[in-house]
C-alpha cells in the first residue's frame, strides 16, 4: 500500500479544474519529482495534497485515510510541507522559528522536553543552521532562510515531507546542497519525499520517478529516463531540446537550444 | 535567559504597582498625599477623604487596568493574527460602528447610563459585519483589513452625517466620548466589563503558542497542526468582544493598543507566551499612569486620557522610531 495516494482527483479554482481526474500512487521511502511547465497545475496538485485546496472530485488518501478527515494536528505530526517563500513578520530567532515544528508533537500545557531539544539539535545540524541558531528570521540571506523552513520540517519528524520548489531562490551550490541532504534523508530514513521541481535537469538527478503534468492532467508517469525525453519535452514544453546522457550520473541531461543554434544547424 | 525575563517581569509588575499607587494619590479634590496614601493603606477607616480614594479613585483605576490590558493584548493579538505590525485594537472598524452607535444614542436622548449600550450594540454590529464580508473571502487578512476599514470610513461619514444636520450640543458630548475618557464610566460598567474582558485574556494566553504559528501564515499554520480558521475565528471574536467592551467603557482610547504591543515586543521578544502577559501588564500601567496625569494636569479640571495617550504615545513613538537605527517598526 501506497503511503499517498492519489485518485480520480479534480481540483481548481472558481469553479474551473485546473487538475483533471488524475491518479497516482507514491510508496513509502519514494522520491517523487512533479514536473511541467508553468500553468499546468503542479502548484494546485501541490495545494490539493497538502490539504490546502479540496478536490472537487475524487479523493486522496494518506496511509489509506482520506486527508480531509485528518485533523490539521495529526497530519502534521506525519507530514511536513515546504513553502516556496515563506514570510515571517515578525523577529522570531532562527531557534524559536525550527521549535514551532515540535508543534504538533506538544500538548497545549506541556512543556518542551528533552527529546524536543534533541531533535532541534539534529534539524539544525542536518540543514547546518546551527551556526546562526540565535539570529532573527528577518536577518537571514534567502538561502539560509530556506535551510531554516527545512530544519523547522525535519523538526516535525516527518514521514512524508512535500516540497513546491523548495530551490527556486537558490543558488547551485544550495540548490545542490538542499537536496543532496534531502537524498540523504530518503536514503537513510527512509523519509518519502514529492517535490516539485522546475529544473528537470535537477529533477533527473534526484528523483527515483517523475511525473510530468500538462494541461492538469499526467502526460507521463516514470523513471526520468522514461519521462525525459526529447519527445516528451517538446510536447509538453513546446520548445526544442536536446536530451544526452549526463556523464556524471548517466541520467537524462536537457539540454537548451537557442533560436539562432535552431537556424544554423538543421541536422540537431 | 530565563533569569532576564524574571527581571523584566518583576520590573513590569513594579512599575504597575507604582502606578497603581501613585494614581490613587492623584486627584480633582484637595486631599493632601500623606493622607491619601494613610487612607489607601487603611481601607477600613471611615470619612469623606476614604471614600474619595476607595469610591472614586479605586474603581477608576479598576476600570483604567481592565481597559489598558484588554486595549493592549487586543492590540498584540490584532498585530499577530492579521500579520501586520500596524494593526492595532480598531483596525476591524469596531470604533467607527461604536462612534456610530453612540451618536445615534445621543441623537435619541438616551441618558448617560444607557450610551455604554449604544457603543456597544455598534461595535457587534460593525464586527458581525465585517465578520460576514470576511467569511465570504475565505476569512483572509486582506478582506478582514479591507472591509474593516471600508466600514470604518462608512460610520465616521455616517457620524459626520448626523453630526452636520443635529445640534452643536449633542456634537460636543459625542466628541469627548469619541476621544476616551475614563471619568464618564458609569459604576455599574466596572461589574460587568470583567466579565467580558477576563474571560478573553485568559483565551489569548491558552491560544498564545497557537498565535505564534499563525503569524507564519494560516496555510503554514495549518501544516504544522493549527487549525487556522476555527482559531483564527475564535480570537477574533474574543479580541472584538474585549475591544468592544473596552470602548463602550471608556470610549476610543487610541495608541494604548497600537504602542504597548510595539514596545513590549522590543523588550520580551516576539513570543506571545511572554509577549502578551507583559503587554496586558504594561498597558494597564501606562493607561492608569496617563490617567493620573489627566487628572492631575489642570486640577481642578481634568482632560480627557485619550489626549494624554495620544500625545505621549506620540511622542514616545516617534522618539523611538528616530531613536533605533533602523527604521523598523517591529
Amino acid at each position: 500500500m501506497g503511503i499517498l495516494k492519489v485518485e480520480n482527483l479534480s481540483c481548481g479554482y472558481n469553479r474551473r479544474d485546473i487538475i483533471r481526474g488524475i491518479s497516482f500512487s507514491v510508496k513509502e521511502g519514494g522520491f517523487l519529482g512533479i514536473i511541467g511547465p508553468n500553468g499546468a497545475g503542479k502548484t494546485t496538485l501541490f495545494r490539493a495534497i497538502t490539504g490546502i485546496l479540496r478536490p472537487r472530485k475524487g479523493k486522496i488518501l494518506y496511509c489509506g485515510n482520506d486527508i480531509s478527515g485528518i485533523s490539521p494536528q495529526n497530519f502534521a505530526r506525519e507530514v511536513a510541507v515546504i513553502p516556496q517563500i515563506l514570510e515571517v513578520p515578525f523577529a522570531f530567532s532562527v531557534e524559536e522559528f525550527v521549535l514551532m515544528g515540535r508543534f504538533p508533537h506538544t500538548g497545549r500545557f506541556e512543556a518542551l522536553n528533552k527529546r524536543d531539544y534533541k531533535i532541534l539539535e539534529e534539524a539544525l545540524n542536518l540543514t547546518e543552521t546551527s551556526s546562526f541558531r540565535g539570529r532573527k528570521i528577518l536577518e537571514l540571506s534567502g538561502g539560509e532562510r530556506q535551510r531554516a523552513v527545512l530544519a523547522q520540517g525535519f523538526a516535525q519528524e516527518p514521514r512524508l515531507l512535500l516540497l513546491d520548489e523548495p530551490t527556486s531562490h537558490l543558488d547551485i551550490a544550495h540548490q545542490v546542497q538542499v537536496l543532496d541532504l534531502l537524498k540523504r534523508l530518503n536514503k537513510e530514513k527512509n523519509l518519502t519525499v514529492i517535490i516539485v521541481l522546475h529544473d528537470l535537469n535537477l529533477a533527473s538527478s534526484y528523483c527515483d520517478r517523475l511525473i510530468l503534468l500538462k494541461e492538469g492532467d499526467i502526460f507521463k508517469d516514470g523513471s526520468p529516463q522514461d519521462v525525459l525525453t526529447y519527445q516528451n519535452i517538446e510536447r509538453v514544453y513546446n520548445t526544442v531540446v536536446v536530451v544526452r546522457k549526463n556523464p556524471i550520473d548517466l541520467k537524462p541531461y536537457i539540454l537548451l537550444v537557442t533560436e539562432k543554434e535552431k537556424c544554423s544547424r538543421k541536422d540537431v | 535567559m530565563n533569569k532576564k525575563r524574571v527581571l523584566i517581569f518583576a520590573s513590569l509588575i513594579g512599575i504597575f504597582g507604582i502606578s497603581f499607587v501613585v494614581s490613587n494619590l492623584v486627584g480633582g479634590s484637595e486631599l493632601k498625599f500623606t493622607r491619601a496614601l494613610y487612607y489607601l493603606f487603611h481601607p477600613g477607616s471611615a470619612g469623606i477623604e476614604r471614600d474619595i480614594i476607595w469610591q472614586i479613585r479605586f474603581p477608576r483605576i479598576i476600570l483604567g487596568l481592565l481597559v489598558g490590558a484588554g486595549l493592549a493584548s487586543c492590540g498584540t493579538v490584532f498585530q499577530g493574527l492579521l500579520r501586520n505590525p500596524l494593526a492595532e485594537p480598531y483596525t476591524l472598524g469596531i470604533s467607527g460602528g461604536a462612534a456610530l452607535g453612540v451618536t445615534v444614542g445621543v441623537l435619541l436622548a438616551a441618558s448617560g447610563a444607557y450610551l455604554p449600550l449604544f457603543a456597544f450594540a455598534g461595535s457587534g454590529s460593525s464586527v458581525f459585519l465585517v465578520y460576514t464580508i470576511a467569511s465570504k473571502k475565505r476569512f483572509s487578512n486582506s478582506a478582514l483589513i479591507l472591509s474593516g476599514v471600508i466600514l470604518s470610513f462608512l460610520f465616521s461619514s455616517l457620524v459626520f452625517l448626523i453630526f452636520s444636520i443635529s445640534g452643536a450640543e449633542d456634537v460636543h458630548g459625542v466628541i469627548l466620548w469619541l476621544i476616551g475618557n475614563l471619568s464618564s464610566a458609569q459604576t455599574y460598567l466596572i461589574k460587568i466589563i470583567p466579565f467580558f474582558i477576563l474571560p478573553g485574556i485568559g483565551l489569548f494566553l491558552i491560544f498564545s503558542r497557537d498565535l505564534n504559528i499563525l503569524t507564519l501564515g494560516e496555510e503554514k499554520a495549518l501544516h504544522l497542526g493549527v487549525n487556522s480558521k476555527q482559531v483564527k475565528k475564535l480570537l477574533f471574536i474574543a479580541a472584538s468582544c474585549i475591544t468592544g467592551a473596552c470602548v463602550a467603557a471608556s470610549g476610543i482610547i487610541g495608541f494604548v493598543g497600537l504602542i504597548i504591543p510595539h514596545f513590549m515586543r522590543k523588550i520580551v521578544g516576539v513570543d506571545h507566551r511572554l509577549l502578551l502577559p507583559a503587554s496586558c501588564i504594561a498597558g494597564a500601567s501606562f493607561l492608569i499612569l496617563c490617567d493620573a496625569l489627566a487628572r492631575g494636569i489642570i486640577r481642578p479640571l481634568e482632560l480627557p486620557v485619550g489626549v494624554i495617550t495620544g500625545i505621549f504615545g506620540g511622542l514616545f513613538f516617534l522618539s523611538f522610531l528616530f531613536k533605533s537605527k533602523r527604521w523598523e517598526i517591529f
